[in-house]
C-alpha cells in the first residue's frame, strides 16, 4: 500500500515536472535583432535571492516567492546597450498578482502579460504564476517590449488574473491602482491578507478645488467567523485610539463598523461572508458611501458561503 | 417619493445605501481632535558612530512596510530612524516615505540606497531618491549588498560619496552586506571610509562577526544591524513560542549596535518592537531564544555544508532536507515537491531500511527524523493526488 502511495507521489511530481523548466523561459534564440545573451540563465532560490536583490528578497519571500531565473542581454550598439531580466515564480497568479502591484509605479500599460508597466528603463508583468522584471541601463521602451512579448509568449499557465480585482467598482477608481497584500492589509494586523484600490475625489479646500484619494479595501479571512472577530477588534482599537461612531448602522449594526481611524480617517467597514470590505480616508461621506455601496453590491461569495450569510 | 431636485438617479442611491446602512445624517464633525495615542514607550537613544546622529535603539525597516499608517504610528512612537531603499518596490518605497513625512522631515532620519555603477548612474539613482522622499538630503546613503572587502575599501565608490557629501545631498555614507559580514567589517574599520554599516546581525551569529562589529565600532562606524529576528516564523508553527521581542533586546544588549532595523509590515508589530527600548533582557527571554534557536537548528537544515559522513547508497539527502525545510519552515509545498524531484522510490526504500543515517549534522538535526518527516510529507502528497 505505501509502495503504491509513494509511486503515486512520484508520478505526481513527474508530472508536475513536465511543465516547462523556469529557465526556458528566458529566450535563447530568435532574440531581436543584434541582441545575444551574455550571462545566465542563473537560478535563485528562496536560500539564494538576496544574492540578486539583497534585502528585498524578504518582500519576495512575503508573497510566497518559489524560484526565479536571471539573464543579461547585450544590443550591439555600444557595452551600455543591456537588458536584465529576472522571471519570478511565484506559487500561482494571485501571489504574481501580487508583487506587481506592489512595484507597478502608476497606470503605464505596455500591452503584454495579464498587466504590464512599461517605462523608459524598465517593463513589469505578470503573467500566470509569473512576475516578469527587466530593466535597461539606457533609455530603451521598444526592445523592452519586444523582449515582454518574447517572454510572455512562452509561458503556457492559463491563470486568469484574481477575481477579486473586478470587485472594485471602476467609478473613480485610479487605474493600476489594486494592490495585493499577503499580510497586514492596511497596516494592520488583524486585516490579514487582501485587496485595496485607489479612488480619486473632489474636496473643496479653502474654495480650490483638490483632487483627494481615498481607498476601498477588501480584506479576506478564514471564514465568516473571523471576519466578525477581526471586525471586533477593529472597533475595540478604534475605540481606544481613534473614534467609534454609533447610529446610522441600523440594519447592520452588529457586522459594520464607522469611525475615525488615527491614520487612516475616516473608515466604514462591513463584514459580508468570509470578507472584510470598507472604505478610508474619504472626505465626503456620500462619495465614500457611494463607493462602499457599489463594492458591496460588486462583491461575489460562494453559493454556500453566500447562504450562510444570508441565514446569519 | 423622490423630488425633482433629488433627481431618480441619487434618490436610487440613497434608498441603496440606506438599505446597506451606510449613508445617514452627518456623523463626522470636522473639528472633532481625536484622543492622544496611547502607550509612548521608553524611547532610548544611541549615537550612531562618528555621525553623532542620535537615532531610537529600536528603528525602523521600511522594506516591507504595507502602508504608511505603519510610519506614521513609528513617529508618534518616537522612533526616528528609517531604512529603506532606491529599490525597494521599484521606488515605491521611497515614495510612501517621503508622503509620509512630509512636514516632518527635520524630525526624521532617512537612510536609503545606492547600487555601485557609474558615477552618472549612481548620481541618477540619488536624484530620483531625493525626489520621490521629498527632501533635499539624504541623512545616511548606503551602498547595497557590498560581498567582498574589495567593494568595501574601493576608492571610486568613496569619491563618488565624497561628492554627493560636498554637495549637501547626503550627510553620512555607507555599505550594507548581507553576507561575509565579518571580512568586511574589518576591513571597513581598516579603511576609514564608512560612517555606517548596515549588516545582518542577529543572536545566531558567530563569535567572529561579534568581534568584527566591536571592532568597526570602535573605528567610529556606526553599526546598523538589520535581520535581527532571524527569520519569520511563526508563533503558531512554535507551539505558541513568541520570541521576536526577545530576539530583539538581545541584539540591542550589544551596546556596539547603534540601532535595529527590523523589517515590519504592521503597527502591532512597531509597537511591540518599539516596547524593547529601554527593556532587559530576562531570563526568561534568554530560554525563549534557546528554544528558538534548538527550534531552527532541530528543523532546519542551513545547508552550511559541514555534513559528517556519506550516504553509502547516494541518496540526495540535500534534497530530502531541504523539502522539509520548505515544508516545514516556508510552508511551501510547491517548492518542497520541487526539491525531491532526484528523489527515487528506491531511495526512499533505502532509507526505511538504514536503521540510522550514517550522515551526521554537525549543528544537531536529527537526520534520521528529518528523512522521516520527508517521507511523511511525501505520503500526504500522494493522498492528495489519490484524492483528486
Amino acid at each position: 500500500m505505501i509502495l503504491f502511495i509513494l509511486i503515486g507521489t512520484f508520478a505526481g511530481f513527474e508530472a508536475s515536472s513536465w511543465a516547462a523548466p523556469l529557465e526556458s523561459l528566458l529566450p535563447k534564440k530568435d532574440l531581436p535583432e543584434g541582441w545575444t545573451r551574455v550571462e545566465g540563465p542563473r537560478t535563485f532560490t528562496q536560500k539564494t535571492l538576496f544574492e540578486r536583490i539583497n534585502g528585498q528578497a524578504e518582500l519576495f519571500l512575503k508573497y510566497g516567492f518559489q524560484k526565479s531565473v536571471f539573464a543579461v542581454y547585450q544590443g550591439k550598439k555600444s557595452r551600455d546597450d543591456q537588458m536584465e531580466a529576472d522571471v519570478y515564480d511565484m506559487g500561482n497568479v494571485l501571489q504574481a498578482f501580487g508583487v506587481f502591484s506592489r512595484f507597478r509605479n502608476e497606470d503605464r500599460p505596455g500591452g503584454f502579460g495579464l498587466d504590464s508597466f512599461l517605462d523608459d528603463h524598465s517593463a513589469l508583468f505578470y503573467q500566470g504564476k509569473y512576475f516578469v522584471m527587466l530593466y535597461a541601463p539606457e533609455p530603451n521602451q521598444e526592445i523592452l517590449r519586444q523582449f515582454s512579448k518574447l517572454i510572455s509568449s512562452k509561458i503556457s499557465d492559463p491563470s486568469p488574473p484574481p477575481k477579486e480585482i473586478s470587485y472594485f467598482p471602476k467609478n473613480g477608481l485610479k487605474p493600476g491602482s489594486v494592490q495585493y497584500f499577503p499580510e497586514g492589509l492596511l497596516g494592520r494586523q488583524f486585516l490579514k491578507r487582501g485587496f485595496q484600490g485607489t479612488y480619486v475625489e473632489k474636496v473643496e479646500v479653502k474654495g480650490k478645488v483638490e483632487m483627494k484619494e481615498f481607498h476601498l479595501f477588501l480584506a479576506i479571512l478564514k471564514n465568516p467567523q473571523q471576519a466578525m472577530s477581526a471586525l471586533e477588534v477593529y472597533k475595540e482599537d478604534l475605540s481606544r485610539k481613534g473614534r467609534v461612531l454609533s447610529g446610522g448602522l441600523i440594519q447592520l449594526e452588529a457586522r459594520a463598523l464607522k469611525g475615525e481611524d488615527p491614520y487612516q480617517g475616516k473608515i466604514i467597514v462591513l463584514q459580508k461572508g468570509f470578507y472584510l470590505l470598507g472604505v478610508v480616508g474619504f472626505e465626503k461621506e456620500e462619495e465614500g458611501g457611494n463607493r462602499l455601496a457599489e463594492f458591496v453590491r460588486e462583491v461575489k461569495l460562494p453559493a454556500a458561503e453566500s447562504g450562510a450569510s444570508r441565514a446569519r | 417619493m423622490y423630488s425633482e431636485k433629488m433627481g431618480r438617479r441619487r434618490f436610487l442611491k440613497r434608498v441603496s445605501l440606506a438599505l446597506l446602512g451606510i449613508f445617514t445624517a452627518p456623523i463626522w464633525k470636522t473639528s472633532h481632535a481625536l484622543e492622544k495615542i496611547e502607550k509612548t514607550p521608553a524611547l532610548e537613544y544611541r549615537t550612531l558612530g562618528k555621525t553623532g546622529l542620535k537615532v531610537t535603539a529600536v528603528s525602523m525597516g521600511v522594506m516591507n512596510c504595507s502602508d504608511p499608517a505603519v510610519l506614521l504610528r513609528a513617529f508618534d512612537l518616537g522612533i526616528n530612524f528609517y531604512d529603506t531603499a532606491d529599490c525597494y518596490m521599484h521606488g515605491h518605497n521611497e515614495e510612501m516615505v517621503g508622503k509620509a513625512f512630509e512636514g516632518k522631515r527635520p524630525k526624521v532620519f532617512i537612510q536609503t540606497k545606492v547600487h555601485a555603477h557609474d558615477e552618472k548612474k549612481m548620481r541618477a539613482s540619488v536624484e530620483r531618491s531625493l525626489r520621490r522622499l521629498r527632501t533635499d538630503y539624504i541623512d545616511v546613503l548606503v551602498w547595497h549588498g557590498h560581498s567582498s572587502p574589495d567593494e568595501v575599501s574601493d576608492p571610486k565608490l568613496f569619491e563618488f560619496m565624497s561628492k554627493m557629501k560636498k554637495e549637501g545631498k547626503v550627510r553620512f555614507t555607507g555599505f550594507s552586506a548581507h553576507s561575509h559580514m565579518a571580512p568586511l567589517l574589518r576591513e571597513a574599520a581598516k579603511s576609514n571610509l564608512h560612517d555606517v554599516a548596515l549588516v545582518s546581525y542577529n543572536f545566531t551569529h558567530s563569535k567572529g562577526l561579534k568581534e568584527a562589529v566591536v571592532l568597526a565600532a570602535q573605528s567610529g562606524i556606526g553599526i546598523v544591524a538589520m535581520k535581527t529576528q532571524a527569520g519569520g516564523y511563526k508563533k503558531e508553527k512554535m507551539g505558541g513560542l513568541n520570541p521576536h521581542q526577545a530576539a530583539l533586546k538581545y541584539i540591542l544588549r550589544d551596546q556596539n549596535v547603534s540601532a535595529a532595523v527590523p523589517g515590519v509590515t504592521t503597527i502591532e508589530q512597531i509597537e511591540q518592537c518599539a516596547a524593547v527600548m529601554g527593556a532587559s533582557l530576562s531570563r526568561n527571554n534568554l530560554n525563549e531564544l534557546n528554544q528558538y534557536q534548538s527550534f531552527l537548528q532541530g528543523r532546519i537544515c542551513t545547508m552550511c555544508g559541514g555534513c559528517l559522513g556519506e550516504c553509502p547508497y547516494g541518496v540526495f539527502r540535500r534534497d530530502l532536507l531541504r523539502a522539509v525545510m520548505y515544508h516545514e519552515g516556508y510552508e511551501n509545498d510547491s517548492l518542497a515537491r520541487d526539491s525531491l524531484q532526484r528523489i527515487t522510490t528506491q531511495d526512499v526504500e533505502r532509507c526505511s531500511e538504514c536503521p540510522s543515517c550514517s550522515v551526521i549534522c554537525r549543528r544537531g538535526i536529527d537526520m534520521k527524523a528529518q528523512i522521516k518527516m520527508a517521507q511523511e510529507f511525501m505520503v500526504q502528497g500522494s493522498e492528495r493526488i489519490v484524492r483528486s
